[in-house]
């Protein structure tokens, strides 16, 4: 079943860590985008199946309510939304409203996402984040007061100054908030990013890697106790909570993404669109190309990434299914190389799956690599 | 040709003190090369050469001068390698020369190397015209420089000359001061052919080219010739001058110098200071001086991917149809696999051939760290030269052990001899001579063991001196040493290729300091790496780098999949950079570790 990704790459300001495809709010420019994203979306008709929508950024929840609505409803017009469709929108919690949160309610919104990151102002304002703690805590009451019944809030460790200690008061504040389903990444601060100048003028640093490791299993763990469970590495939700969209990323599925930047994968190929906005448009208006990279994927390189992907998830690599799928019987492949790994405690294979141990699950790349075999360009 | 009007002659200088643009300004002044068909530096042929500013080889160039007393001469400007890895291609070089120009650079003054070359031209006989170079120079003070001539070499600096090669003063009466001070060659040509070797190298269409000076007789096309030092005869296909491009000749008299092709294979076989010689009348006696060329450095050379072994095989091979000095055999080691271990004249021959394998030949390699040639007695009375620690027979079937000494001299400013005297005796120096020059300068000379020059001596004292000390050394002999094999353990097994031969009182600090620097070196892995420095069972410093407890788990933005699988690529063509022992991944400067030891 096929995950549908809309794109927006508006922003109220630009987050000094931050290196996805966005850039700051426009409203002429924001009207002329989702016109352009209806256009695409109905280009695209082709009445598959799909059963998740998911609205990223960017900050999606700076559009309007009927904007998402209409989104919505090229969505189901051009394709076979399930009535039990999951639909997400990302949301920063200083742009909602109660009204606001009701229009997207009622546009077709059933899950939302806070990108909250921390739940200490000095760390929100290191990120140069506009909301404050105790306004992500208001944001998720009133999402709870409109009905949303399916909230994931994210969280970042390894900020600036942070240390393992205050890492456990934000996911402390997390869980007393009690939301379904809860990110945990670790903050990359990219190569020329505005706050690696900030940390540089603030005299700021980060964790040492044993802490951070800390940070990660402590986190986890609290979440254990708190009635989360674990599926993928980031990921933690009520049982019967977990991102059927996301999913799709580590399950070797299909999406197929709208919006400028947007990935989808679809058939054995990858392909992505063009980053530019002002391109975007123009191209679906039928100037320029609209995809800028396509990558049709060889069968070695269609096996290397549903491993390395699916070894992302708490349940592992299914064995069998990856043997029926591709043919390829992978312990007979990589276990000579994956062994070690084993020995160590981080992989476990028990002749079904393969799949991390929490340990494992901080060193996943070192497995990952294991799978790569080829070189792309 | 008729000898009195020839002149052979050499430039000896220090590394940029002009010896190259005086010998672009011969070749312009006396027409052999119009300055704008000159590429800059001419006689720097190798690429390697031109870029690192020294001359390794360079062809001998034959001048037509016409003089200002009419007569036309041929001066042969026979280049000297400017290393002291080099030093006796040097001596060759000399000993086919009347005469040598002491090029001194007018801002720097006399140098170790310029020193000991001198001493060199002096030992051969030959006459010496100082030129004060580069006196255009702001910064140039000839006057000091004549002083350091008189004083350091005991040369009559009135005679000196001073010139500028850049701006082409002074390399008119250069020409004339050859011309009239330095002697036609002495030789008889009814004798028989004597002529000396100098320089070969391997020419892939005409096979080695050997050049030589001949000494007496005459050596003609279609002559059946002998090399003396290794009983082969040849027919000579080919005589021929560098004007500077090869030019043909039937014949070459007395005191000429120029090129042989006489179908020889490998240069191995016309080897640097052998003797030439006619078969049907061959000399009695060979040219004095001859030497086998030992190689005095050695370390291993391992491809870093396993399957470029024959790759690496060939290209040496190849190196070595060139470089008689350069040795190499297969070596196997339990680390890296298979490779070689290879012999060279010095470090920066080592340097040279690791970078030729890199750039010409595409290899993409780990060294070892080098190390000298041992002498050990076992307990049974026999004597083994021993090139590398792994050879070392164990403690106990050693009788003796002995390392090889040189004898530096080091030409320094006053201000830093308190430390340079420090660092000779940290580096277990035995000190000789200690002269206070008046020009605000010490001769020191040093009995040092090789191997701690090897190391990082030449670093340390340019270090310490802020690259105003230099140095000069010849190997003189052998010592004997309490010296000991000591080991790397990596998670408990010998990394063989990390093993030094070592001091016995220094081994306990260069232990402590190698382990530390492996801990730097070793990225953290996914277990904990334990390092240990042993000398036998002993364990004399241990250091561990612990597990690696996380890789950074980042957001995946909206399904882009190859973007993680790019940077896995990443991750993965970073390891491949590395060299597995057992299961843990050594990253390559690893293993010239032992270097780098204390030098920061």
């Amino acid at each position: 079943m096929l995950g549908l990704y809309v794109h927006i790459p508006f922003c109220s300001a630009i987050c000094n860590y931050c290196n996805f495809n966005r850039g700051l709010f426009d409203a002429p420019l924001k009207e002329l985008y989702v016109a352009a994203l209806l256009r695409e979306i109905r280009a695209a008709a082709d009445s598959s199946a799909a059963d998740t929508i998911y609205f990223g950024g960017g900050t999606p929840s700076l559009l309007e309510p009927p904007e998402v609505g209409a989104v919505l409803q090229a969505c189901r017009e051009s394709f076979d939304v399930a009535p039990d469709a999951e639909i997400t929108l990302e949301a920063n919690p200083e742009t909602v409203t109660s009204e606001r949160l009701a229009g997207f309610r009622a546009a077709g919104i059933n899950r939302l996402s806070y990108g909250v990151q921390s739940f200490r102002d000095e760390e929100l304002q290191r990120l140069s984040r506009l909301h404050t703690a105790e306004r992500a805590a208001e944001a998720f009451a009133m999402a709870r007061a409109e009905g949303f019944d399916n909230i994931s809030l994210d969280l970042m460790m390894w900020l600036p100054q942070q240390t393992v200690a205050q890492w456990r008061e934000s996911v402390d504040a997390l869980v007393a908030l009690g939301p379904d389903h809860a990110s945990m990444y670790m903050l990359e601060i990219y190569p020329n990013a505005p706050l690696g100048d900030a940390m540089a003028r603030g005299s700021w640093s980060v964790a040492p890697d044993d802490d951070v490791a800390d940070m990660y299993l402590s986190g986890l763990d609290r979440m254990d106790s708190a009635g989360y469970v674990q599926y993928e590495i980031s990921n933690v939700a009520r049982p019967g909570r977990e991102s059927r969209h996301n999913l799709k990323y580590w399950a070797d599925g299909e999406w197929r993404g709208f919006g400028c930047g947007a990935h989808s994968t679809r058939g054995g190929v990858r392909w992505k669109n063009v980053s530019s906005t002002a391109e975007y448009i123009s191209a679906t208006a039928g100037r320029g190309a609209l995809v800028s990279e396509r990558r049709p994927l060889t069968p070695d390189e269609q096996l290397e990434e549903a491993l390395f992907t699916g070894l992302r998830l708490s349940a592992g690599i299914d064995l069998q299914a990856v043997k029926m799928r591709y043919g390829v019987d992978v312990w007979a492949r990589f276990g000579e190389e994956l062994h070690p790994f084993v020995d160590e405690r981080l992989l476990i294979y028990d002749g079904r799956s393969l799949r991390l141990t929490r340990a494992g699950m901080l060193l996943a790349h070192e497995m990952m690599t294991v799978f790569i075999r080829s070189t792309v360009r | 040709m008729d000898q009195a009007y020839i002149r052979n002659f050499s430039i000896i200088a220090h590394i940029d003190h002009g010896k190259s643009t005086l010998a672009d300004r011969f070749l312009e002044h006396t027409g052999a090369l119009q300055a704008r068909e000159m590429e800059a530096q001419v006689l720097d042929a190798m690429d390697l050469e031109r870029e690192r500013g020294i001359t390794i080889k360079a062809h001998p160039v034959r001048l037509n001068y016409t003089a200002d007393d009419g007569n036309k001469y041929v001066l042969n400007l026979i280049d000297t390698p400017g290393h002291v890895d080099f030093g006796y291609e040097v001596t060759r070089s000399l000993a086919a020369c009347e005469g040598a120009l002491l090029l001194v650079d007018a801002a720097q003054g006399v140098e170790a190397q310029t020193l000991a070359n001198a001493y060199l031209a002096v030992d051969n006989h030959l006459e010496i015209i100082p030129v004060i170079n580069k006196i255009d120079l702001p910064s140039a003070q000839p006057d000091e420089c004549k002083r350091q001539l008189e004083e350091i070499i005991g040369l009559d600096s009135a005679d000196a000359i001073l010139a500028s090669a850049k701006e082409g003063t002074g390399v008119h009466e250069i020409l004339e001061a050859i011309v009239a001070r330095f002697h036609p060659p002495t030789g008889d040509p009814n004798a028989p052919l004597k002529a000396l070797i100098f320089d070969s190298w391997y020419d892939p269409y005409r096979g080695v080219v050997v050049v030589v000076r001949v000494i007496d007789g005459v050596l003609r096309t279609k002559a059946k010739i002998r090399l003396m030092a290794t009983a082969q005869d040849f027919e000579v296909d080919g005589l021929g001058v560098f004007s500077p491009k090869a030019t043909p000749v039937d014949e070459l008299g007395v005191g000429e110098v120029g090129f042989v092709v006489a179908n020889i294979k490998v240069v191995a076989d016309a080897k640097i200071g052998d003797t030439v010689t006619e078969v049907a009348r061959p000399t009695t006696e060979p040219f004095p001086g001859f030497k086998e060329l030992k190689p005095m450095v050695f370390a291993g050379l391992y491809p870093v991917e396993s399957h470029q072994y024959s790759e690496l095989r060939e290209a040496l091979e190849k190196l070595r149809l060139n470089d008689a000095s350069f040795f190499y055999e297969p070596e196997t080691s339990a680390a890296l696999g298979f490779g070689f271990r290879c012999g060279f004249l010095g470090l920066l021959h080592m340097e040279i051939v690791q970078e030729r394998l890199e750039r010409e030949y595409g290899m993409d390699l780990v060294t070892t760290a080098p190390g000298v040639l041992y002498r050990v007695t076992t307990t049974d009375g026999e004597v083994h030269e021993v090139d590398s620690p792994a050879k070392l027979p164990d403690a106990g079937r050693i009788a003796k052990l002995e390392e090889p000494v040189i004898t530096a001299m080091i030409l320094t400013p006053t201000e830093y001899v308190g430390p340079i005297l420090q660092l000779c005796q940290d580096k277990r120096g035995v000190q000789k001579k200690l002269e206070y020059l008046k020009s605000d300068r010490v001769l020191i000379t040093y009995e040092l063991p090789f191997n701690e020059v090897v190391l990082d001596f030449y670093d340390r004292l340019k270090t310490m001196s802020r690259g105003y000390a230099s140095l000069d050394y010849h190997v003189t002999g052998y010592w004997e040493s309490p010296l000991v094999k000591m080991d790397i353990l990596v998670n408990g097994e010998p990394v063989d290729a990390l093993s030094i031969i070592v001091h016995r009182d220094a081994a306990y600090e260069r232990g402590r300091a190698l382990a530390s620097k492996m801990r730097e070196l070793i990225p953290r892995q996914m277990f904990e790496i334990a390092i240990q420095a042993s000398i036998g069972n002993r364990v004399i410093a241990r250091e561990s780098v612990k597990a690696l407890r996380k890789n950074v788990l980042a957001k995946c933005y909206g399904g882009d999949i190859t973007r993680k699988r790019k940077l896995l690529e990443k991750q993965k063509e970073g390891k491949k950079r590395m060299k597995r022992v057992g299961r843990v991944e050594i990253p390559q400067e690893a293993f010239l570790a032992v270097l780098k030891v204390g030098t920061e």
